[in-house]
């Protein structure tokens, strides 16, 4: 029941992303009208088939092994869920052009690629620290993935605007500046979530392993995120910086945080822990 | 019963002529209440605009469109043009859909044919037949706009700069605008911008004089052109426009501007020949330069986008001008129905109540299903016939071949209602 779930909350957004790109080649306001309404039902199927699975194996506090892909599929829930909550609030269908293929990229590999069960140490599998932990490192790189979608959008948008030949994507801009502020404040939300993970992932690490901050390539893409991250809200509030330098460095910073993916992929046995959560909401 | 346009627009008058056309607001009841006195006439609306003079009429024969031609101006009677029944009725859908403007997908149009029916039904001869085609007409132009870019993309150089503004820096309310000089398209541009709201609008000029009197006009304030520097920081918006033989914005001003404006972005218009704008200003971050030829570019761009979209706007066009056909036939269809169930019923009811009577001593509830029987023979024989005048909407043979074959033609002239059925019920 929950793989097909899964099966059907996966074709909802690929027909999303399908609307969104149609809507960019002829906008009737129809077309985004139905990619919304397509990733709000991919969503819904999405959630109903991590419901159904928490039945199952709890809260995931307690859980003894997890997959890689489950993690991207909670992520892409949750990209999903931040750009139609941001929707509502005037986020202009031309995000949905950028962030419905994204969320594809990242359901299809959960969904499609098979990945190996690992084993999560004992001490583990109680723990608190863990919980927020992982709350806060799968919301924060869920809403960097949305900062990262619109800064793309603009770098794309700006470069049309500076050539002076306006093309599709400009035209269906509101403006750039929206879009620009837009994706700012999504990368200071994920810096603070980023902050929050890092420093309960630091009393995980402490627990399973010993060390407050074990030398390893994923806790340095992490610590660089950060530290960049940190040096744009600095540029943006201090020297005024703004539009493309910013938006590379959010585009830049959610590089190194999807590296902090990769690297937790294949870390050792005892930090796959702080993925316990995301082990119970999947089939 | 025919529909009628008799018009002239920009494509067959000059603009004297049309100016000679036109009819003022004040004129129109009259004219439409002397349309609608010829003989024959049964509805009328005029459409007047800048571009174009068309008469609708539904009226009695084609034979009407001469005296209505005879109405105009003799210089441009003969120029008219003379539509009939569907070529009239698609000439009012494109027309609505602004297939027929000078500016391709120009949005005023829609309105204007919206106003003439207005005017028509408050001078009384707006009827039931041009009513519908109007309503059909406007959801046609709206589907058009909606459902293809044909509307898109502003056209003029002016509008081209107002809406490059507005997609550059979003809402335009807390924006200030620099206008530098007194050149024609730049206080049109500036207007524009105003109209969408623009917070400030700073005029600035050579001589104070001349930019207090450009202030006045365009409802701004007049600047001095030596502040230019602190202008630029302030403005969001420069629009330059002025002979100077030499860049008055400089590639270094603009830098200077934009680290105090603290990477602000600003949007630089120059419509000057030659140049007032260093074009490498350009490459600075957050500035974007656009001068005429960028400008034209872009309205040339969105003109030939509208153009592309004609093909889908049309066809939009001919699938609701179908479906407006296809309700009228179906209308017509209805009075031959109607006059087939009537005879039907009647004649069943009459056989059911003579069986009743030769049968004698029925209880109550037999007699209904006596009745019933007879209602449910007359059902099921005209099911099959219904649904095929339905389908054929009244204007192939079926129709035809019903009236013939049970005399309704000779039973009553006219396409009857009430007055029909009763006449026939009285045959059954």
């Amino acid at each position: 029941m929950e793989t097909l779930l899964v099966h059907l909350a996966l074709l909802a957004y690929a027909a999303g992303a399908a609307a969104f790109l149609t809507w960019l080649v002829r906008p009737d306001p129809r077309w985004a009208g139905a990619g919304r309404g397509l990733l709000f039902a991919g969503l819904v199927l999405h959630v109903a088939s991590f419901a159904s699975n928490i039945g199952v194996a709890g809260l995931g506090l307690g859980a003894d092994s997890w997959k890689g892909g489950q993690l991207f599929s909670l992520l892409a829930a949750l990209i999903v869920a931040g750009y139609l909550f941001l929707d509502r609030r005037g986020l202009a269908p031309i995000a949905g052009v950028v962030v419905a293929p994204l969320t594809l990229a990242v359901m299809v590999p959960a969904h499609l690629v098979a990945t190996s069960e690992h084993a999560v140490v004992q001490p583990l599998w109680t723990s608190g620290a863990l919980f927020v932990h992982v709350a806060a490192a799968t919301l924060g790189t869920a809403v960097l993935a949305l900062a990262f979608g619109l800064s793309a959008l603009y770098l794309a948008s700006e470069r049309q605007a500076k050539s002076r030949r306006p093309g599709r994507l400009f035209a269906r801009l509101t403006s750039l500046e929206s879009i620009d502020r837009a994706g700012y404040r999504l990368a200071v939300w994920g810096f603070i979530f980023l902050s929050v993970a890092i420093g309960t992932g630091s009393l995980v690490s402490k627990a399973a392993t010993g060390a407050v901050l074990p030398i390893a390539p994923k806790e340095g893409f992490a610590l660089l995120a950060w530290a960049l991250l940190a040096a744009m809200i600095q540029a943006r509030l201090v020297a005024g910086w703004r539009g493309r330098r910013i938006a590379i460095l959010v585009v830049v910073g959610f590089v190194l945080v999807a590296f902090v993916y990769v690297g937790l992929l294949s870390a050792s046995p005892s930090l796959r822990g702080a993925l316990a959560l995301a082990i119970g909401v999947w089939p | 019963m025919t529909t009628i346009c008799v018009g002239v627009s920009h494509r067959q008058a000059p603009t004297a002529l049309r100016e000679r056309l036109a009819v003022p607001a004040a004129l129109l009841p009259d004219r439409l209440r002397q349309l609608r006195e010829l003989p024959g006439v049964r509805e009328a609306m005029i459409l007047s605009t800048c571009n174009r003079l068309e008469i609708f009429a539904s009226a009695d024969s084609r034979e009407i469109a001469g005296d209505i031609q005879r109405t105009l101006d003799p210089a441009a009677a003969p120029l008219a043009a003379c539509r009939f029944d569907e070529d009239a009725l698609r000439h009012l859908f494109r027309i609505t859909a602004s297939l027929e403007s000078m500016v391709l997908g120009e949005a005023q149009i829609l309105g204007q044919v919206k106003e003439a029916a207005a005017q028509a039904r408050q001078a009384g001869t707006l009827g039931p037949e041009l009513q519908r085609l109007v309503e059909r007409a406007s959801t046609a132009a709206k589907r058009v706009r909606t459902e293809t870019e044909i509307a898109r993309g502003a056209v003029s150089l002016s509008s081209v700069a107002a809406d490059l503004a507005r997609k550059l820096l979003g809402d335009l309310a807390d924006r200030a605008v620099l206008l530098i000089g007194a050149g024609e398209m730049a206080q049109l541009a500036a207007r524009e911008l105003r109209a969408q709201g623009v917070k400030e609008l700073l005029v600035a000029n050579r001589g104070l004089a001349r930019a207090e009197e450009l202030a006045r006009e365009v409802d701004g304030l007049a600047v001095s052109l030596a502040d230019l520097p602190a202008l630029l920081v302030r403005a969001d918006v420069v629009i330059c426009s002025t002979g100077a033989e030499e860049y008055l914005v400089t590639r270094e001003l603009v830098d200077q501007a934009v680290k105090a404006r603290r990477y602000r972005p600003l949007f630089l218009v120059d419509l000057s020949l030659p140049r007032n704008v260093e074009p490498s200003a350009n490459e600075l971050e957050n500035v974007y330069l656009y001068d005429l030829d960028d400008l034209e570019r872009v309205a040339a761009q969105n003109r030939g986008q509208r153009q592309s979209q004609v093909g889908r706007a049309e066809e939009i066009v001919e699938e609701e001008l179908r479906a407006l056909l296809a309700q009228a036939h179906e209308r017509h269809a209805v009075p031959v129905l109607a006059r087939l169930r009537a005879h039907a019923e009647a004649v069943a009811c009459a056989e059911a109540e003579k069986t009743i009577a030769a049968l004698r001593g029925l209880d109550e509830r037999q007699q209904r299903s006596v009745r019933a029987m007879a209602n449910a023979i007359v059902n099921k024989l005209l099911h099959a016939p219904t649904a095929r005048l339905r389908a054929e909407a009244g204007s192939g043979p079926l129709a035809d071949a019903a009236t013939a074959l049970f005399g309704f033609d000779e039973a009553q002239g006219a396409i009857g209602g009430r007055h029909d059925r009763e006449t026939l019920a009285s045959h059954g």
